[in-house]
């Protein structure tokens, strides 16, 4: 707690401090500073460095004609999102029928989005370039060496590299994940969905009306909350289950390779490997075949008299065994296939751990007379733990986040009997993810989307914070340091 | 070494267990060389094999089987995702591991709670966003989907940054190096390791996801897909009597490339992943 609480002040101090230079500047600066409020390449033409002082006034130019001509198209509308809904109007002139000018709701929330992170973005140039002319004029006043531009060009091959690596990455980034993610949890609490589509009608700000829709506000959507509760549940149960099982299954498989007495460990590793590296949809998409209602697997049952047995034993009342295609057995299904796919991945880095064990601890544990378990149990297994354990934490996410496995082993192929289920577009196997896909893909829900999306962030983020807390209270990094 | 029960028993279940992983491998191989269209569905191997498959696919492309064309296309998509993919990932890692600058920390906290909204999402709004600038249905769309945020996966190669000596960038730095010079002329050549795993995985995402390439080229032009979908749409089900062993030998062809990429990367993986984890 300490700690948090000198971090969250240290960031505090830090935002203080960006804008104190920032005021400070303003006011001790000189007049071509204040000048650089208004004409951003003010302090640099004052210092003679006029070719970066052109470049920044046709950059301060540039975003000034586009918040004109682009921005303030969109960015007054974003208070309503459009209020001009599109209406076919006869044209005598030409005898067609013609478009008004409509609003687009989309539209104006995807470009008032980009208008603001480019004036965030831009925001923040401002002002350092405030504090960089009223760093310039000291410097100045003191006498120092003022940067030729060629000399300013070279400082982003030394000190300001980092700018020139990180600018495209980090802009591809914010274009590609964060304007889309910001968009889609504003969608959260919008009223998007098949009734209010652009470009045909128009879409608003609602608040937090689907945030309690999910949590059973009745209407419409009474048995949403219902859905999601279960589809939440077997989530959590999905992503425990295959994290563990694929886990403790990759160590074992690892630890019998690894056996000392075992030979051919690389033809064994080999032989486990081929099943990852053939494409998951391939494999997956073979699987779910394998076990189809009517597929090879269902024949050989048949033949052996399982599914006779099985049938009078009472556990299924259908002619064949449905693996994929009901509630009980698909979720085992999905789990035992999850270890086929998992285990492969989880022995290569147990492997690599097994490779990197503690080799002087083992030889002084058995030089002062342990013996292989006592060395397993209070060496190997501890260090393989300390190793891959992190990582545990990161698969939960992803498995959470698991869309692949699931999607390609159950869409087209299980369909749900649960009314109150189907009513919510949802199935009993279901990730929340993959039912996020399907509202958005199907039903094109995506208020109703967005707000389970938000959910599996918390959760993702809820679990994080707790695991990491938990593993960096012991301060296990020691004991191997 | 004299065989024990234990040896025996522990050869046994390497191999029940081995078995029961190549089943369904074994499966697809059987099927892709038999001489049916359709799902057999009574005996585990055909009774009648053929490379009738192979020839269909790789020569006699129809309306919905184009695989040349989608091995062709994905190659294209994957060759320039793999370039960008690449040059992105490794100067975020230089630019986090070796570099010292403010907002460093900021940067990477950031990256971790990007990373946790699911992928879904963002996918879904990334389609819209492609579609208002006209990039859906094009190639170009496609491989900005696949590198443009490739920079979020930087750990990997950042933790094997981090194990690359920091005296040898200080000599370098000594000898009048600039950073620049120190990042392609010493760090990238001791990182060969990581640079090969970061090219091989980065070339492999066209050729698994189907997701995104569904989503994007949904024109419904079977010859603009990628192998992923065009092999995907062969299960739909008035295709799959028809075409469910081509698929099976679409997948033994792209698979093989891939096992091979695979198993050079796995070793690099290995290095990159317990690599990181012990600096933490």
């Amino acid at each position: 707690m300490e700690k948090a609480k000198t971090k969250s002040a240290a960031v505090f101090a830090g935002i203080g401090h960006y804008f104190g230079d920032f005021g400070r500047a303003v006011k001790d600066g000189d007049l071509f500073v204040k000048l650089s409020l208004l004409w951003m390449g003010a302090g640099y033409f004052r210092r003679k460095q006029y070719i970066k002082s052109i470049l920044i006034t046709i950059f301060e130019v540039l975003i000034i004609i586009y918040s004109v001509v682009f921005g303030l198209q969109y960015v007054p509308k974003f208070g309503t999102l459009g209020t001009v809904k599109r209406e076919a109007v006869f044209n005598p002139m030409t005898m067609k029928n013609e478009f008004n000018q409509y609003d687009n709701s989309f539209m104006i929330l995807l470009f008032s989005v980009i208008t603001f992170v480019i004036w965030a973005a831009f925001l923040a140039i401002y002002i350092s370039n405030v504090k960089r002319a009223y760093e310039l004029q000291k410097m100045a006043e003191n006498g120092e060496h003022i940067n030729t531009f060629l000399e300013d060009v070279n400082t982003y091959r030394n000190e300001n590299f980092h700018k020139t690596l990180l600018a495209l990455p980090v802009a591809g980034v914010v274009l590609f994940t964060v304007v889309p993610l910001l968009i889609l949890v504003l969608v959260a609490f919008t009223n998007y969905d098949q009734q209010h589509m652009p470009p045909g009608e128009l879409f608003t700000w609602t608040g937090l009306t689907n945030f309690i829709n999910l949590f059973g506000g009745g209407g419409l959507t009474i048995t949403f909350g219902y859905a999601f509760v279960r589809v939440l549940l077997w989530t959590l149960v999905w992503a425990v289950f295959a994290t563990f099982t694929t886990y403790i299954g990759g160590i074992l498989l690892s630890l019998l390779i690894n056996h000392k007495r075992v030979k051919g460990k690389k033809m064994w590793r080999t032989l486990f490997m081929v099943t990852i590296a053939v494409p998951q949809f391939v494999s997956l998409l073979l699987v779910r075949n394998f076990f189809a209602n009517g597929g090879i697997v269902n024949t050989i049952c048949a033949n052996i008299g399982l599914t006779e047995f099985l049938r009078n034993a009472g556990i299924i009342s259908t002619s064949y065994i449905p693996f994929l295609s009901s509630p009980g057995w698909a979720h085992v299904m999905i789990i035992l296939i999850n270890i086929w796919v998992g285990v492969p991945y989880q022995m290569l880095i147990a492997t690599g751990a097994l490779m990197n064990l503690p080799t002087d601890q083992i030889e002084s544990a058995r030089i002062d007379g342990a013996n292989p378990t006592q060395i397993f149990r209070h060496i190997t297994m501890p260090y393989l733990l300390f190793i891959t354990g992190p990582a545990l934490v990161t698969d939960f996410v992803k498995n959470i986040n698991n869309f692949n496995v699931i999607y390609l082993l159950t869409q087209d192929v299980y369909t749900t009997t649960n009314q109150a289920l189907a009513n919510s577009q949802a199935k009993e196997v279901d990730l929340l993810v993959t039912w996020l896909f399907r509202l958005t893909q199907e039903y094109y829900n995506y208020k109703m989307a967005a707000v389970i999306g938000i959910m599996v962030f918390i959760v993702c983020a809820g679990f994080t914070l707790v695991a990491f807390t938990r593993m960096t209270k012991g301060n296990r990094e020691e004991e191997y340091n | 070494m004299k065989l024990k029960v234990s040896d025996i028993l522990r050869y046994a279940l390497l191999a029940f267990l081995a078995l029961i992983w190549l089943v369904p491998i074994v499966w697809l191989l059987a099927t892709s060389f038999s001489k049916y269209t359709g799902m057999n569905t009574t005996t585990f191997f055909p009774t009648e094999w053929g490379i009738e498959n192979y020839k269909n696919l790789l020569f006699g492309a129809d309306s919905v089987a184009q695989f040349p064309h989608w091995f062709w296309n994905t190659m294209v998509i994957a060759v320039f995702t793999c370039v960008i993919s690449t040059a992105f990932v490794l100067m975020v890692a230089y630019a986090t591991s070796c570099m010292r600058f403010k907002g460093r920390k900021a940067l990477m906290n950031i990256s971790v709670v990007i990373n946790l909204f699911p992928g879904v999402l963002a996918m879904i709004a990334v389609y819209f966003i492609l579609k208002s600038f006209d990039l859906t249905n094009s190639y170009v769309g496609l491989i900005l989907v696949y590198s443009a945020s490739s920079g979020l996966g930087y750990l990997i190669a950042k933790g094997f940054l981090d194990t690359v000596p920091v005296s040898l960038r200080e000599a370098a730095y000594l000898d009048g190096a600039s950073e620049a010079m120190v990042f392609f002329k010493v760090v990238m050549p001791m990182s060969k390791p990581i640079i090969v795993y970061t090219v091989i995985s980065s070339f492999l995402v066209p050729w698994m996801d189907f997701v995104y390439a569904k989503m994007i080229l949904n024109s419904g032009v079977s010859s603009q897909w990628t192998v992923a979908i065009g092999l995907y749409n062969m299960l739909e089900k008035s295709l799959i009597n028809t075409y469910f062993t081509q698929f099976c030998a679409g997948g033994v062809l792209v698979s093989i490339p891939i096992s091979i990429l695979f198993i050079i990367m796995q070793k690099f993986y290995v290095e990159g992943v317990t690599g990181g984890a012990v600096k933490g």
